[in-house]
């Protein structure tokens, strides 16, 4: 492989979703086989780059590629080791996401549509996830506001639309923020490629007060779509989406965005001894830690099977913000690894969520009882996913809150570890009735609206595989968290580099 | 090469009149040698300087001054191409719009005047390539028919007073001075009464003409009534006429303490067109009206600059005025084309046509969508750049926190009228069936500009520092 193919590596990311997406547009209603092949190209192919990226970027390279656009800021991508986590998680949920949309949108109209803004969707993530310096990130942090626009709207229903005005007027604020903040930034200190340790303690005595607007306005920028307190109002709303639109949106593309660019922000441009001496971390921390409560109390109070998922997301994102803000090591090795398996456990969950409502036509909480009989593998799948969130061993969800609570004792905050117990207490209280009713209720009467998707399964194979897939992973996370193809030995990988820069 | 660009406009509009059969093609040629030689005239000014010239070899003074620098060859640029391609969809719905043959040698005149304007560094030729220009855009809204009558009477009396006032001024200053060249007038200006009064009454022409706050009355019936590629025309290029007299006026012209006296005023006026022209866009209830108030609070973004700039007199603010005038002009080119399209199919001037026009004109619609955004300022587009370089201008100003705020009040409001028209578009509840199959080729040529608009990105760096260096 010669340097100047591989230089162009994270560009052939971005376009092997990018380029199927744009052909798709322009398909008839009837082309199914080749839509379908597209997109599974698609996948695939990334699947493939995202690999070669990966072993390379593990044996110490980093990936670059720059087009000339501002001055003092040029549009790169960069290959490094965070932005391969999320370049991973996002392509490999985008394979999951992509067979269950194939299965839960069979039939309806409009698919060319939404499958065109799906890889768009997706693309704009994982250009996100390989921006490398904060004017590329704002480029694919409003392109993924403009992608997933139509997804929130796609039924075309009342409800749907006024969500969608909703996600806009809470997004296009928050990019317009997050705008100002960058061009302020920039005219301090210019524009450079994202570092570890980051670039700003040169002016840190001299525009104290400045840096800290640009990052208060940054952070209300991400806080958006990571659906920090005040922000998080759109998120609940947008649920009317199609259940694999929720389940990209909460588990990969935009609440993601949010944390992603949180991450970024608090590493590799303000850098941890910065964040220090302007006294950051602090609000930043304590802010989260009141999502993590509130977002849960709402949690248990929601009837609705998605909603109560909604809060739940609200409250689990803030845990990668709160496990940044700490800036210890041990921390950071939980909030990064949560952004994974917080990843995989929701998407699963909207999966089963999803398989409910389209298999049974159920959609509230108290509409449950008995569905494991019915639907066993669903229920199995939920459960798992639900064990995960509270973070009972074997699972994921296990390892982060570990780590997470080390890096709490560590950094002598014991105000969160008491967050977080209380917390993992509240996920149980609105989870494990789920569960209950799942296994241990006899079924109250006919389902809402039953259909036969399979003659032999519980439902359609494309709807069962995807969810499936991801529980195991959840599973296999947990238990294998020790070896080197784990996410938590990528992310204690980043946080070596992060941590070591001087 | 200057002269070619003048002369072959003006010959295509006469000989349009002697053999109209042609007069599309005759055009069409036309506008296409004309954005080829304007492409060369920019690679050759950028790489040798600026160009100044006196026209038939006049001493200084008594000759017209020329003078073609980057900006002026830019506006050259953009001028002939956005004929070019208004041109193209002219033609390509002719069938359907039975536009007038008047349209034809209307829009080279249009195109002649506008290009002498960018040139000329004369106070009273500018006054004859602006009185041309009001006569032409008059002549041009008035083709819609009896409809137009009213809002074409109007624009005509408001512009003749406009340019009496000019012309006043212009008067004063050639009775104090004895010369109208502004290069000969910057060595002798003295900050005077009479000065004073003569670039207010001038102003006060040119604000009328640009419709800038609170002048812009006439502007949204004006626009709205002429056919689809006019009302492009006109937002696009015509209103920037008047806007580029004034910044000569006020950067070149005016000495310092009456620059700084007017920044205020100028800044106010173009945040209050932000927001009374954003806020008319969300509330009236017809498609191309939104977009012509769109227009008057898209130019607001250029009178803010040319405040600011006189205020800061920082060259990266003057940078952002012309690329909010680059951008806004190609991005509202493609607006009227998609709205007109899309109104002309769906049959209906209200903004309800439009729904669910997501699926029933894609084409048009995302080329309304694309063009939105850059209105917007999303990045990478042309209006995200102009917006960076003018908060960066800014933000290199200590202690200025109101006007990048109200940049951001702004932006909501142009991202609500925009995405009002794109939600209605997704609304899939009943949507409006179109009165015969929509036409392809029209709404790409709609989209053309748009992706132009988006396209400036990958121009950005040379664009942004030519035109802080002509500021200098």
């Amino acid at each position: 492989m010669s340097p100047f193919w591989l230089s162009y590596l994270p560009l052939a990311i971005i376009l092997s979703s990018l380029l199927p997406g744009l052909i798709i547009f322009t398909l008839k209603e009837q082309q199914v086989k080749l839509r379908i092949a597209l997109n599974l190209l698609g996948v695939t192919v990334k699947l493939v780059l995202v690999l070669i990226m990966w072993q390379a970027v593990k044996a110490g390279a980093v990936f670059y590629f720059s087009v000339p656009f501002l001055p003092g800021a040029e549009l790169v991508l960069q290959g490094d080791a965070l932005s391969l986590l999320f370049v991973v998680l996002s392509s490999v949920l985008w394979l999951a996401t992509t067979i269950y949309a194939i299965g839960y949108l069979e039939n309806s109209p409009l698919r060319s549509r939404f499958f065109g803004y799906f890889s768009l969707c997706v693309s704009a993530t994982v250009g996100l996830a390989l921006s490398g310096n904060l004017v590329s990130f704002l480029l694919f942090y409003e392109l993924l506001t403009l992608a997933t626009f139509p997804l929130v709207v796609h039924r075309g229903t009342p409800e749907a639309l006024a969500a969608g005005r909703r996600y806009l007027a809470y997004t296009l604020s928050g990019g317009l923020l997050l705008l100002t903040g960058v061009a302020l930034l920039h005219s301090l200190v210019q524009s450079p490629q994202f570092i570890p340790g980051g670039y700003v303690s040169a002016v840190v005595s001299e525009h104290a007060g400045l840096l800290q607007l640009a990052f208060g306005l940054m952070i209300a920028g991400l806080g958006v779509k990571a659906a920090l307190l005040p922000l998080h109002g759109w998120l609940p709303q947008a649920m009317v989406a199609p259940a694999p639109v929720s389940a990209l949106l909460h588990a990969v593309a935009v609440v993601k965005a949010g944390a992603f660019g949180i991450i970024r922000l608090v590493y590799d441009v303000f850098g941890v001894d910065s964040m220090q001496q302007l006294q950051l971390a602090e609000p930043l921390m304590l802010l989260a830690a009141t999502t993590i409560l509130y977002g849960s109390w709402r949690a248990l109070a929601q009837q609705d099977i998605k909603k109560r998922l909604a809060y739940s997301t609200i409250s689990q994102v803030s845990y990668i913000t709160v496990g940044v803000a700490m800036l210890g090591p041990l921390a950071a090795v939980g909030g990064l690894v949560h952004l994974v398996h917080q990843g995989v456990m929701k998407i699963t969950l909207f999966f089963c969520a999803g398989n409910y409502a389209e298999t049974l036509g159920v959609h509230k909480i108290n509409e449950l009882n008995g569905a494991g009989r019915r639907m066993p593998l669903t229920s199995v799948a939920f459960t798992v996913a639900a064990l995960g969130m509270i973070g009972i061993p074997p699972t994921a969800g296990f390892i982060s809150k570990w780590y997470l609570g080390l890096g709490a004792v560590a950094t002598d905050n014991s105000l969160m570890l008491l967050v977080f117990v209380f917390s993992g207490l509240l996920n149980a209280a609105y989870f494990l009735p789920i569960v209950y009713r799942l296994w241990f209720l006899p079924q109250g009467g006919n389902w809402p609206k039953e259909q036969r998707l399979s003659a032999t399964l519980e439902t359609h194979w494309m709807l069962l595989l995807p969810m499936l897939f991801t529980a195991v992973l959840i599973i296999l996370m947990g238990v294998f968290a020790s070896t080197g193809v784990s996410p938590l030995s990528w992310t204690q990988l980043i946080v070596e580099r992060e941590f070591s820069y001087d | 090469m200057m002269i070619l660009l003048l002369v072959l406009p003006l010959a295509a509009a006469l000989l349009m009149l002697l053999w109209p059969r042609i007069a599309p093609l005759l055009a069409l040629f036309s506008a296409a040698v004309c954005s080829f030689l304007a492409l060369q005239l920019l690679l050759q000014v950028s790489e040798q300087g600026t160009r100044y010239w006196l026209l038939a070899g006049w001493p200084s003074g008594l000759a017209i001054a020329w003078q073609a620098d980057t900006l002026s060859c830019l506006l050259i640029l953009l001028t002939a191409v956005l004929q070019l391609l208004v041109g193209f969809y002219a033609f390509a719905t002719r069938a359907r719009d039975k536009l007038s043959q008047g349209f034809w040698p209307l829009s080279s005149l249009l195109q002649l005047s506008l290009t002498a304007l960018w040139l000329s560094r004369d106070l009273f030729n500018l006054y004859v390539c602006l009185e041309l220009l009001a006569l032409v855009a008059v002549a041009l809204v008035s083709l819609s028919g009896r409809k137009a009558i009213k809002p074409a009477l109007n624009y005509l009396l408001l512009s003749l007073f406009g340019s009496l006032c000019y012309l006043l001024g212009v008067v004063l200053l050639y009775g104090a001075y004895g010369r109208l060249d502004i290069a000969g007038l910057v060595s002798q200006w003295q900050p005077n009464l009479l000065t004073n009064s003569a670039l207010l009454l001038m102003s006060l022409g040119l604000m009328l003409k640009a419709a800038l706050w609170p002048l812009h009355g006439w502007l949204p019936a004006a626009h709205a009534a002429a056919p689809a590629p006019v009302s492009a025309l006109l937002s696009a290029l015509v209103v920037k006429g008047p806007l580029f007299i004034l910044c000569l006026l006020w950067l070149q012209l005016a000495s310092t303490e009456q620059a700084q006296a007017m920044a205020p005023l100028f800044a106010g006026a173009g945040l209050a067109a932000l927001l009374f022209g954003g806020w008319s866009a969300l509330r009236t209830p017809f498609a191309k009206n939104l977009v012509a108030y769109s227009t008057v609070a898209q130019l607001g973004y250029a009178t803010l600059a040319l405040g600011l700039m006189l205020k800061f007199d920082q060259p990266l603010i003057f940078a952002a005025l012309w690329l909010f005038v680059l951008a806004h002009a190609l991005a509202k080119a493609a607006c009227f084309l998609a709205i007109g399209e899309m109104s002309g199919t769906l049959g209906g001037k209200r903004l309800t046509t439009l729904k669910g026009a997501s699926q029933t004109m894609p084409l048009a619609m995302f080329a309304f969508a694309v063009a939105g955004g850059s209105l917007i300022g999303l990045p990478p587009s042309g209006g995200f750049l102009a917006k960076w370089a003018l908060l960066q201008g800014l933000w290199l100003q200590e202690q200025q926190l109101f006007w990048p705020l109200a940049l951001v009040l702004a932006t909501l409001l142009s991202a609500a009228y925009v995405f009002r028209v794109v939600v209605l578009a997704f609304d899939r509840a009943d949507p409006v069936a179109p009165d015969f199959s929509p036409q392809v080729l029209p709404q790409w040529l709609a989209l053309l500009p748009a992706l132009a608009v988006w396209a400036m990105a990958l121009f950005s760096e040379p664009l942004l520092l030519l035109l802080r260096l002509e500021a200098l």
